[in-house]
């Protein structure tokens, strides 16, 4: 599992724990008390749309920025705190940046070499040995002496991140680093840094606005919204079981349906009656109910007569349906209600617009939103 | 470990606070000081704060003449600028014209050349009697009556508008090549033609371009003494420039020249703060697009026409005046026919070695050039550096007032530092460092431009990559900024060591005797009709301008004009007025 | 013993009287000390550059730093200078003898007598020996001789209202040129203002230096010159150039140009040295023969191709009338010419 605590130069590393930083822009909190824990040698991704403040947080981290309120930790030492910032030479920590910000008027070597010169301790024989030996970990030996406007996108990219891992950081912050890359490479590039990442067992910070991309790559998800942390758990956690609407919506797609709970188990959106997964709603409370479009099957019209007590059955006609390849995804209007589904099936099968449809929805895929609850 | 750690925190940002701060102040002493001056100079009196010495330019009719001269003289340059400089921009942007790299280095050529020089050489030209075309028509066509007289406010307007208008060529090229092809296309295959497409879709995009082209010209031409004094005077009227100099004949009406200056600066100020508000928080003209591919518009038959066009333009510009100079130099009678009785090298050696100025005043124009660029680029990168990574509460403050000098013509600051600083306790009258502070402070809006352009094509996160690796603020300006930067600071040394040399409308007011430049010293020879040296002056000018201008080209690896050729310039993120177009000026 | 003593204060005697070979020894040495002599002067560049080569040629070791501009221009930049406590000038000389009065009246000014002035007219000396007529000049009109013929050309002053004259003439400033002062007053004494606002009438061109309007005419740019230095316009004759010279028979305006060592001439010696050089005939020999000019130096002779002094009608002004109204005669040319 992953709860490796020694790098793989068998150093100790720390763990990150924010505690409500604040940082506002004029009026607006970019960074709105937000506190978060990340446990040594883990890798958080932080999640969040643009403007949601993943990138200020990282910043913040590394120093570059002071939070106006609250602190940042890293293992026992506190490097943030209002009026008092360690400065980013001296955190010992390292940065890849979305555009790699290699020096352009340095070689390869140099770039990587850079970080080097600044650790005590490390003679010039022996930081040629590290550099070298990180160029052929990334599989780009042999390219010492290029500079970085003689190479790929991706050849850049993963000088950027030999000359961040070269240095044996303590936190290895990572801003976006795939996105300026195709498609193609980029799902590649996840596995790479996942495995780099195992190997080398660094404490990790990734901003990213690709779901899909977090999910693979990190060990927790952090997804962040205005300035806040929405929800933080494992991928499984966020898919399955999401808290608000904005992370229901933000991971994957999803259908919401606002309601009120009638029994503790129960949700009624007019004459709907959804049977959700978790007992304990507040009877009388609003409620929003978040349903993953592959979790609603799709029968037969007369399947729901025939199911008579079965939950989470109703009757609908496809609205509109779009073959996307591997999957089929429709619209479909449930029957005396106001709510149309989203639904994803497999292609294996094929229905055309104005089908009447029955809709079932095992309970555990009712999701209702706890703190979309709170928020009332 | 603690003293390596020590001496991290002694490079790191709290040493170089002081610095920055230093830089500010003297930022402040050049500019405030002087401008408190003028302001209370203009209604200092007697018995305290007076609006006296207004009255008095108000009752004046001298004055008021010179004031609406220089309103005239301003208009109708900005007029004919954009005349010239925007259809010059167009053809040379957009459409398949031959000859085009030719063309934009003679309108280069027109940029950097000082506009007293050219005044000077039309005078040679286009005297009504004794000018070469006039002479020329009169003999080809038996007329009596000349065709051109210089001596005239059309003639002045003329000459002025022929070294103006490369500032709105630079910014309509600019904003041209901002414009991405596609939407000219667009109408094109709607069935718009040439003419029509220009007009109705390129037309309204750069609209704003042309109004601040148009302020641009008229801030130009307001501030010009060297011309006026050439071509005015003689006709027998008066601009504010002008008559501020007269002003300062001994005894100086000095609090009459401020009174006076005063109008001349809002004015300016006024027309910098539309011309902003034109351009909008973007910089250029705010145009959506990618700027990306430009095709180019075919001119068909009017090609040659065209190119015609353009080459009249610039020989009005270069050719002619140019030709005249080398004539003059080399003439013992400049306005006698080309023969080889009348070719002499005495000039040469009259200037280099018989006129006892020439010598101290080359010296002095280099020595106040190699000092101004140098403590100036110096000066302007540790600002840019400052304000472009926001390290001082206030930056805003500290680029407002780097850029601010643009508003305060060369004759104006002169008056300004000259009541500062003839007068305890800093007494810089009859130095060079008194030349030296007017420069410093005119110049260092166009190299401020320069070098923030500079920092801002250096994203921060080259530094902060270095930072996180452990360099302290320092290291790496000397690892990574000061590298990257260094074209780009060379540069802005040319532009000002450029602007220092030709300088004439501040110099004129602050020399004395002993400290006397190059461009004074053609002034002087002017007023004792010294045609031969003035030219073989006017040529070791434009030869060090030459030289510089073919410095930054090489530092820059592209034109100077900001363009490089068949490319689209770098797009501004955040952009103020750029200076860079306002400020090279004498 | 009687006669010894009779001898020793006849030796005694003659030192006092005559100005000893060794007393002129030591003011060169010192002068050579010194290094070099500063002299703000309106004299026409050429000629001034000229007589500056032959000290320094006549004098090795002693520069002559030679500040030239109009005579107006000097005094201004001269005032300037002291009122920012610059002590740079050590002679000065202009055309403006009006200057001369302020700067005696100021104490800016030192005593000093070069030999062999007493010979000298009048009029080149001040009375109290500060200031010494350095040259002379008149003003003239002249006329480009390819644009008229003799017939044609203007007689006299008054020719040049005639509207005929319109767009042809060129004339210097008084704000800048101490010649032209001079000649401005001299006609206004004669003719009052009404003159020069009349002449105005025909928009004559208008030039700085009293150097100039010779330049313009041979140029051809303009066909007559209104006023200028006669040792101008006869020096660019001399040189070939199409000009004539017209000397009006009712009366020209004489110039005399001071020279004057400053009170607080930082090579005091130096200046004397190169005072008592201007003022020798040999030097003012080559001022007449050369450069054209009048000088108050009796030994001197003239070229004969053109008239001396004594067969013109000279209008002379007193300096003190100069100094009186130069502000006014400023004033009222610009307001009749515009600039």
């Amino acid at each position: 599992m992953r709860t490796r605590t020694r790098t793989e130069w068998g150093a100790d590393v720390p763990g990150v724990s924010l505690t409500a930083v604040t940082l506002r822009y004029g009026d607006v909190a970019a960074v709105d008390r937000l506190s978060l824990e990340v446990k040594p040698g883990e890798l958080v991704a932080l999640l969040g749309p643009s403007g949601c403040g993943k990138t200020t947080t990282l910043r913040l981290v590394a120093g570059f920025l002071a939070p106006e309120s609250g602190e940042i930790r890293v293992g026992d030492r506190r490097l943030s705190a209002p009026g008092r910032v360690v400065p980013p030479e001296r955190r010992r920590m390292a940065m890849i940046f979305q555009s790699y910000a290699l020096w352009p008027h340095m070689t390869v070597a140099q770039n990587v070499g850079y970080g080097l010169r600044f650790k005590s301790g490390v003679s010039r024989a022996e930081r040629d040995r590290r550099m070298t030996e990180m160029l052929r970990v990334v599989q780009l030996a042999g390219y010492e002496g290029r500079y970085p406007g003689e190479l790929s996108g991706g050849q850049q990219q993963r000088v950027a991140v030999a000359r961040a891992l070269v240095v044996e950081p303590e936190i290895l912050l990572l801003d976006e680093p795939l996105s300026n890359l195709d498609a193609n490479l980029r799902e590649e590039m996840r596995f790479e840094i996942r495995r780099l990442h195992e190997a080398f067992g660094i404490t990790t910070l990734y901003v990213t606005h690709d779901q899909a991309e977090a999910m693979v790559i990190s060990d927790r998800i952090a997804v962040l919204e205005r300035g806040r942390v929405a929800q933080v758990g494992t991928a499984d956690e966020v898919f399955l079981r999401p808290r608000t609407r904005f992370v229901a919506e933000f991971i994957g797609r999803t259908n919401l349906i606002e309601g009120i709970a009638v029994e503790p188990d129960v949700v009624a959106h007019g004459p709907l009656r959804l049977q959700v997964g978790a007992a304990g709603l507040t009877v009388g409370a609003r409620v929003t109910v978040s349903i993953r479009p592959h979790d609603i099957a799709l029968g037969a019209p007369d399947e729901a007569s025939g199911r008579g007590r079965a939950v989470n059955v109703f009757r609908g006609v496809v609205q509109r349906a779009s073959f996307l390849g591997d999957a089929v995804d429709y619209q479909v209007q449930v029957v005396d209600s106001d709510v149309a589904l989203r639904v994803a099936t497999p292609a294996s099968r094929r229905l055309a617009v104005g089908e009447a449809v029955t809709l079932t929805v095992v309970p555990d895929g009712c999701v209702a939103l706890p703190d979309e609850a709170r928020r009332g | 470990m603690t003293a390596r750690v020590a001496r991290q925190w002694v490079a790191g940002v709290d040493r170089a606070l002081p610095v920055w701060a230093a830089v500010v102040l003297a930022l402040v002493l050049l500019m405030a000081l002087p401008l408190g001056w003028l302001v209370w100079m203009s209604v200092g009196g007697a018995a305290g704060a007076t609006l006296g010495h207004y009255a008095q330019v108000a009752r004046d009719p001298a004055l008021l003449a010179a004031l609406w001269n220089t309103v005239v003289l301003s208009f109708w340059v900005g007029l004919a600028s954009l005349a010239v400089g925007a259809p010059l921009a167009w053809l040379t942007a957009r459409t398949d014209l031959p000859g085009k790299s030719v063309i934009r280095s003679l309108v280069l050529a027109s940029f950097v050349t000082p506009p007293f020089l050219g005044a000077f050489a039309w005078v040679m030209l286009a005297g009504p009697n004794a000018g070469l075309l006039n002479v020329l028509w009169r003999s080809t066509t038996g007329a009596t009556d000349p065709l051109l007289d210089i001596f005239t406010m059309s003639g002045l307007v003329f000459v002025v508008t022929m070294y103006t208008f490369p500032y709105v060529y630079i910014m309509i090229t600019n904003t041209l090549l901002l414009i991405a092809s596609d939407l000219e296309e667009a109408a094109a295959i709607l069935g718009a033609g040439r003419l029509a497409v220009a007009r109705t879709v390129t037309l309204p995009m750069v609209a704003p371009a042309l109004a601040s082209g148009f302020i641009l010209a008229v801030l130009q031409a307001l501030a010009l003494f060297g011309s006026p004094a050439i071509l005015a005077l003689p006709a027998g009227f008066h601009t504010i420039t002008t008559q501020i100099w007269a002003l300062f004949q001994y005894p100086p009406k000095v609090e009459m020249a401020a009174a006076i200056s005063m109008p001349l600066l809002l004015a300016t100020a006024l027309l910098l703060l539309v011309q902003k508000r034109l351009l909008g928080r973007r910089g250029y003209a705010a145009i959506g697009g990618k700027g990306g591919q430009r095709g180019q518009i075919p001119l068909g038959p009017w090609r040659w026409p065209a190119l015609l066009g353009c080459l009249a333009v610039m020989a009005c510009a270069i050719f002619l005046p140019y030709g005249i100079l080398a004539k003059a130099a080399l003439s013992r009678a400049w306005a006698q026919p080309l023969s080889w009785s009348n070719l002499t090298l005495g000039n040469f050696a009259f200037t280099f070695f018989e006129y006892s100025a020439t010598r101290a005043a080359i010296v002095n124009t280099l020595e106040l050039g190699l000092a101004t660029a140098t403590i100036g680029a110096a000066l302007v990168a540790m600002l840019s550096y400052v304000t472009n990574r926001r390290l001082v509460l206030g930056h805003q403050l500290v680029a407002f007032l780097a850029l601010a000098p643009i508003v305060i013509p060369g004759v104006v600051l002169a008056v300004a530092l000259f009541i500062a600083y003839t007068r305890p306790p800093f007494l810089l009258y009859g130095t060079l460092a008194i030349l030296f502070v007017a420069y410093l402070t005119k110049e260092m809006p166009v190299g401020y431009a320069q070098s923030e352009a500079t920092f801002r094509a250096i994203p921060p996160e080259l530094e902060d990559a270095g930072r996180i690796l452990g360099a302290g603020r320092l290291r790496i300006l000397w690892d990574v900024t000061a590298p990257l930067a260094r074209s780009g600071i060379i540069a802005a040394w040319c532009f000002i060591f450029i602007g220092v040399i030709r300088e004439l409308s501040a110099s004129i007011i602050l020399f004395s005797p002993a400290t006397r430049v190059m461009s004074v010293v053609i002034f002087d020879l002017k007023e004792e009709g010294q045609f031969g040296a003035i030219a073989v002056l006017g040529i070791v000018m434009l030869a060090l301008t030459f030289a510089t201008v073919l410095l930054v080209q090489k530092a820059l690896g592209r034109d100077v004009l900001g363009v490089r050729e068949g490319e689209p310039p770098p797009r501004p993120r955040r952009a103020d007025a750029d200076a860079n177009q306002n400020g090279v000026g004498s | 013993m009687r006669p010894t003593l009779v001898c020793a204060l006849m030796l005694i005697a003659s030192l006092a009287v005559a100005p000893s070979a060794s007393a002129q020894d030591a003011r060169l040495e010192a002068a050579k000390k010194e290094g070099k002599v500063v002299w703000y002067t309106s004299l026409a560049l050429p000629s001034a550059e000229k007589i500056a080569k032959l000290f320094e040629a006549a004098h090795p070791g002693i520069k002559v730093d030679v500040h030239r501009t109009g005579s107006e221009r000097v005094m201004s930049r001269l005032m300037q200078e002291l009122g920012a406590g610059i002590k740079n000038v050590d002679v000065v000389h202009t055309s403006d003898a009006g200057h001369f009065v302020v700067l005696k009246g100021k104490n800016l000014l030192q005593k000093y007598t070069p030999p062999g002035v007493d010979g000298f007219p009048a009029g080149f000396k001040d009375k109290d020996g500060y200031y010494y007529g350095l040259r002379a000049t008149v003003n003239v009109i002249a006329y480009n001789t390819k644009a008229l013929s003799p017939a044609e050309a203007p007689k006299t002053w008054k020719d040049l209202l005639d509207p005929r004259w319109k767009g042809k003439l060129v004339t210097a400033h008084p704000g800048y040129s101490g010649v032209i002062a001079t000649h401005v007053l001299a006609l206004v004494n004669q003719y009052g203002w009404d003159y020069w606002k009349q002449l105005a009438q025909n928009r004559p061109m208008l030039v700085q230096s009293a150097v100039d309007p010779s330049g313009v005419v041979a140029s051809g740019e303009r066909a007559v010159a209104v006023d200028g230095g006669e040792y101008t316009f006869y020096q660019t004759k001399k040189k070939g150039n199409p000009l004539e010279i017209v000397y009006p028979k009712e009366g020209v305006p004489l110039v005399i140009s001071p020279s004057a060592i400053t009170s607080f001439a930082p090579h005091p010696n130096a200046a004397k040295v190169f005072t008592d050089f201007t003022f020798s005939r040999e030097i003012q020999q080559v001022m007449a023969d050369s450069e054209g000019l009048y000088t108050g130096h009796p030994d001197v002779k003239y070229p004969t191709d053109k008239p001396k002094l004594s067969d013109l009608k000279l209008w002379s002004v007193e300096p003190e009338e100069l100094e009186k109204r130069i502000d006014e005669i400023k004033k009222r040319f610009v307001e009749f010419f515009g600039a």
